[in-house]
């Protein structure tokens, strides 16, 4: 008994985990952690900050950084320190969430468009038409609707994301499609939705969270962008994109009340761009040795 | 009562180039307990008429004509709905590729648990595991309990071929479409697989339709023979018959072209020419301008499948040859 159980099945050996491809590019670990510190830094935001960040200091107004003002004071006297971790909890919200409601409708899509190659056409033509607005263009169409704040832009971004998604996935899935297994679900007669959740889309998995992480980059770019522009977050909000705007008339005399927030924008961008493309490269079964 | 019949049936697939009939007017016979043999080239249609039976066709394909009946249920009046629950648990299907048949992301015990779910969504998870076990005892692979958590990529060919025919024997089908079951394995592995079929019918009396180019497979397997080509029934016989007398060019190119060892031949007799693509069928008989034995009347009309010896049909004007 006992020998019959220790020979065992010869089994082949297990591939690297995605895990382990991942940390084994340093780039990609340098930007892992950083994530996860961004991460972390937004979430305990209210703990982590030495001082409120809406009050202002009258007496110490654009301040530049000092051991009481790690990053300086703006035109307010407000911490920028301070507001650039509270910055950080509203960028990532307004991310996570257009990413998560654009990624999943967008998913929807192209599972639908692939699945049903009668609605192909149809969804992806639909899809080409959302695709050839600007993003900017839909946070002025809904800033001019809702009128200016996060909620506009968490919109626009999701509206903006939809198409982009969508298409990732549909290529995907087209592949997967033409797989035997989903012929064999089919043989023994799983539903439809069944075939999908189950069969499809554990098989596209590994673009859509490529995509997601770049584009979730891409997302924050914009978001911060139409911020600045005046179309997001509005004063007194912390959002480094606003952040950003706000100290752009003190640029020659106070150029952290702009830089700071600038280069918090231009560090999680790189870092969740440099993930996903590390991502991409640990996923890719084809890279794997 | 016949336990599959298809009735002239017609598939055509609506393309650019026009309308082709993949399948056109191909009418098949299987009974309990029986294996017929369906043989042709590829691109002759076998493979879409499987599909047919199943109702799997991918879209433009369309069955136009014809009935399938299961039983005396024309499985073509179903709706989507029936048609799923006759899937998996009155017609199985087997594939070709054990490597891409089988979903990677997922434990083989999970899949065929699933398949079971599909058509008894009130078993319990120990009770699916239990009987899954038992499938994969049934088909022979080894340690089943263990294997159950394995993933498609820790088997080798024979055992993923294996897991498929467990998966498609899961929910007890009257009628087991085995498509090119064999073609992927190596020589000693189809054999073994061969023999579980041969088994595993014998245990439960169910119908196989065997899909196949390869008459060596027939020979050991089947029954009954349907012989096609360009989309038609060509000769239809028992299994022996066909061998020992075969009566329509086109069989007796193909017999003429497998090596034999008790035979001294310096090469091996190949069929002229190629199968004509669908959109390009001559208006007679499909197979004249590549026959040896065709006369004017060849490329008239088709020649219509009739009874050349008692249970011996072949569609050539010529026979019996």
């Amino acid at each position: 008994m006992s020998a019959t159980a220790s020979a065992g099945p010869v089994t082949a050996p297990r591939r690297p985990s995605a895990f382990r491809m991942l940390m084994k590019d340093t780039g990609a670990a340098i930007a892992l952690v950083f994530v996860v510190l961004i991460v972390l830094a937004a979430v305990f935001a209210p703990w982590l900050a030495p001082k409120d960040p809406y009050e202002t200091d009258l007496m110490s107004i654009m301040s530049p950084p000092s051991a009481d003002y790690w990053f300086g004071t703006d035109g307010q006297g407000r911490d920028i320190f301070a507001r650039t971790l509270y910055g950080l909890q509203v960028t990532l919200f307004m991310g996570l969430t257009s990413l998560i409601i654009g990624g999943v409708l967008g998913a929807l899509v192209g599972f639908l468009a692939a699945y049903y190659k009668r609605l192909d056409g149809l969804l992806m033509r639909f899809m080409d038409i959302l695709l050839s607005f600007p993003a900017i263009l839909f946070g002025l169409a809904l800033a001019a609707i809702f009128g200016p704040g996060l909620t506009s832009v968490i919109i626009a971004l999701s509206i903006a994301t939809i198409p982009l998604m969508a298409r990732i996935v549909r290529g995907a899935a087209v592949v997967v499609m033409g797989l035997d297994y989903i012929e064999a679900a089919r043989a023994v007669g799983m539903t439809d939705k069944r075939i999908m959740l189950r069969h499809l889309a554990p098989n596209c998995l590994s673009p859509i969270f490529v995509f997601a992480t770049l584009r979730l980059g891409q997302v924050i770019l914009l978001g911060s962008a139409l911020s600045f522009l005046g179309l997001g977050a509005q004063p007194p909000v912390a959002e480094l994109g606003a952040m950003a705007s706000q100290g752009r008339n003190f640029l020659f005399i106070a150029p952290h009340i702009s830089v700071v927030p600038s280069i918090a924008i231009f560090a999680v961008v790189l870092a969740f761009n440099v993930l996903g493309d590390a991502l991409r490269d640990a996923l890719d079964p084809r890279l794997r040795i | 009562m016949t336990l599959l019949s298809v009735e002239n049936l017609v598939t055509s697939f609506k393309t650019s180039a026009g309308e082709v009939r993949a399948v056109d007017g191909v009418s098949i016979a299987v009974e309990r307990g029986q294996t017929l043999g369906i043989v042709g080239e590829s691109g002759c249609g076998k493979s879409v008429l499987s599909l047919s039976i199943m109702q799997l066709l991918a879209h433009p394909g369309r069955v136009v004509e014809g009935k399938v009946l299961l039983e005396g249920r024309n499985l073509l009046d179903l709706s989507a709905r029936q048609m799923r629950a006759v899937r998996g648990r009155e017609i199985a299907m087997i594939f070709q590729e054990p490597m891409t048949s089988l979903n990677p992301v997922h434990s083989i015990g999970y899949q065929i648990t699933e398949a079971m779910r599909a058509h008894e969504p009130s078993l319990s998870a120990a009770e699916l595991r239990n009987r899954a076990v038992a499938v994969l005892d049934r088909v022979r692979i080894p340690s089943a309990a263990r294997r159950f958590d394995e993933y498609p990529h820790q088997l080798s060919g024979g055992m993923r071929q294996r897991v498929m025919i467990a998966m498609a024997l899961a929910c007890k089908p009257k009628l087991l479409i085995a498509d090119e079951p064999t073609t992927a394995l190596d020589v000693t592995v189809q054999a073994q697989i061969l023999e579980l079929l041969r088994e595993l019918q014998a245990e439960n009396g169910m119908g196989i339709i065997l899909i196949t180019h390869d008459l060596g497979v027939i020979a050991e397997m089947a029954d009954r023979v349907s012989v096609m080509y360009a989309g038609r029934v060509v000769e239809r016989s028992s299994s022996a018959e066909l061998f020992d007398d075969p009566q329509h060019p086109y069989t007796l190119g193909l017999l003429g072209s497998i090596p034999r060892v008790d035979e001294e031949k310096d090469r091996l007799t190949a069929i002229e020419g190629a199968v004509p693509p669908p959109f390009a069928w001559p208006p007679g008989c499909r197979f004249a301008p590549r026959c040896p034995f065709s006369i004017e009347a060849c490329t008239q009309a088709p020649p219509a499948l009739r009874e050349v010896a008692p249970d011996h049909a072949a569609a050539c004007l010529e026979a019996p040859l």
